[in-house]
């Protein structure tokens, strides 16, 4: 029996598509493991400085956010900045990270995965793993046929965890899913992409809000400010 | 050439910050235009992944603070160079804020670059990206370039690349002269 922390660096915080695959490791988690487990937001202060104070204290920590401009957003920054006393200290948890991005091809994560693990041999964690998920946009909003093969592996996720101490290596492929896209993969993509139904997703919510016609708005554009 | 420089060094007066002043005073002597932001001393609210600005004021952060300043500043540059200490292993988490800022500057769609999936442009021109990078005293190579290579990623979906990335362990005037050329 150990005790799983779960920190969702999402800057939308509980609402973030980042909360809803973390909280499908708590359901795997549960499933084998009899432990506690907390879930803190890092948008909120409390929460972010009650994670600063019990980081050590876990036997297992898992940071999830999502990718921002192809790294870490600033609000997980910061809270890896806070972690700098651990940095050698003895009992550090065992640490694992979710990332999930906008693209659907997992290279785009790669880069920030580096780091993360990295990071845990900063600080001298055990490293976990790094669940990486494109195509993470939208979540939310997806009927539960759509998403449950992809909660059903994450929660999978959770039970290796608990069972081993880290994630599964082929469920952690299985989830990344699209490496990068063949050519033939990106040129079909890349039309589907420019048309309508490929765009709705934003059109969509721009014409709810009237702001289709300025989509392309550019307001720092020299020849705007004449 | 215009140079903007971003500071994300969070200690006033701190040997990088001293560095990053002397970077900006010998690009002026190079004939540059430089214009230089602390971000310590500005009011900069991180991203909260609304997406207001690309789908209710598209090009524009819906919050207002500091970011539509530097923003405006910086895609009207020829070259933007991203200043910051090294904080456990990653540039300082004041620059990642104002950067995850930089989003407004591109567009919602999609395109294929490299058959990779990247963000449509919004301008017609872009400006180049430089790194500086103040080494912590736990700082190794591996760090370096991981920082760097996450920051050339970046660059690439902001539609330009990096085009200069350098520690701030050499005459402050050599990395004046290097980034002129490459501006």
């Amino acid at each position: 029996m150990s005790s799983l922390l779960l920190l969702n660096g999402s800057p939308r915080g509980k609402s973030a598509n980042t909360a809803l695959l973390l909280a499908q490791i708590a359901q795997g988690w549960e499933n084998v493991n009899e432990g506690e487990i907390e879930t803190l937001h890092l948008t909120k202060s409390a929460d972010f400085e009650r994670a600063t104070k019990t980081f050590g204290e876990a036997d297992v920590v898992v940071l999830g956010m999502p990718l921002y401009t192809d790294g870490m957003p600033g609000l997980v920054m910061k809270f890896i900045e806070e972690l700098a006393p651990y940095v050698g200290k003895d009992g550090n948890p065992t640490i694992g990270f979710l990332v999930q991005s906008g693209f659907n091809e997992a290279l785009h994560s790669r880069h920030l995965e580096r780091y993360l693990e990295k990071l845990a041999r900063r600080l001298g964690c055990e490293y976990a793993g790094t669940i990486v998920k494109g195509g993470g946009e939208g979540l939310r909003q997806m009927p539960p046929s759509w998403t449950r093969k992809l909660f059903g592996r994450v929660q999978r996720l959770g039970e290796s965890l608990a069972r081993e101490g880290r994630f599964d290596a082929e469920l952690l492929r299985d989830v990344a899913g699209t490496e990068r896209f063949t050519r033939w993969q990106a040129f079909w993509v890349g039309l589907f992409t420019r048309t309508p139904i490929g765009r709705m997703y934003w059109n969509g919510q721009l014409k709810k809000n009237g702001a289709f016609a300025d989509r392309w708005a550019a307001p720092y554009a020299k020849a705007a400010e004449r | 050439m215009r140079i903007t420089i971003v500071n994300g060094e969070p200690e006033a007066h701190s040997d990088f910050d001293r560095y990053v002043g002397e970077v900006a005073e010998s690009l002026r002597r190079e004939g540059n235009t430089v214009r230089q932001f602390d971000l310590r001393d500005m009011d900069i609210r991180g991203c909260t992944g609304c997406w207001g600005c690309w789908v209710k004021t598209p090009g524009e952060c819906v919050q207002s603070d500091d970011s539509a300043e530097i923003r405006r500043a910086v895609v009207n540059s020829d070259l933007a160079l991203l200043a910051a200490p090294m904080r456990m292993g990653f540039t300082s988490a004041l620059l990642k804020r104002m950067t995850d800022k930089l989003i407004p500057l591109v567009h919602p769609y999609i395109t294929f670059e490299g058959g990779e999936m990247h963000h449509f442009k919004r301008y017609d021109r872009y400006q180049l990206m430089g790194l500086l990078m103040g080494a912590d005293t736990d700082t190794d190579t591996e760090d370096i370039e991981i920082t760097t290579e996450i920051w050339s990623r970046m660059a690439r979906n902001m539609k330009t690349r990096l085009a200069f990335a350098a520690v701030a362990d050499r005459e402050a005037e050599e990395v004046a002269r290097e980034l002129t050329a490459v501006a």
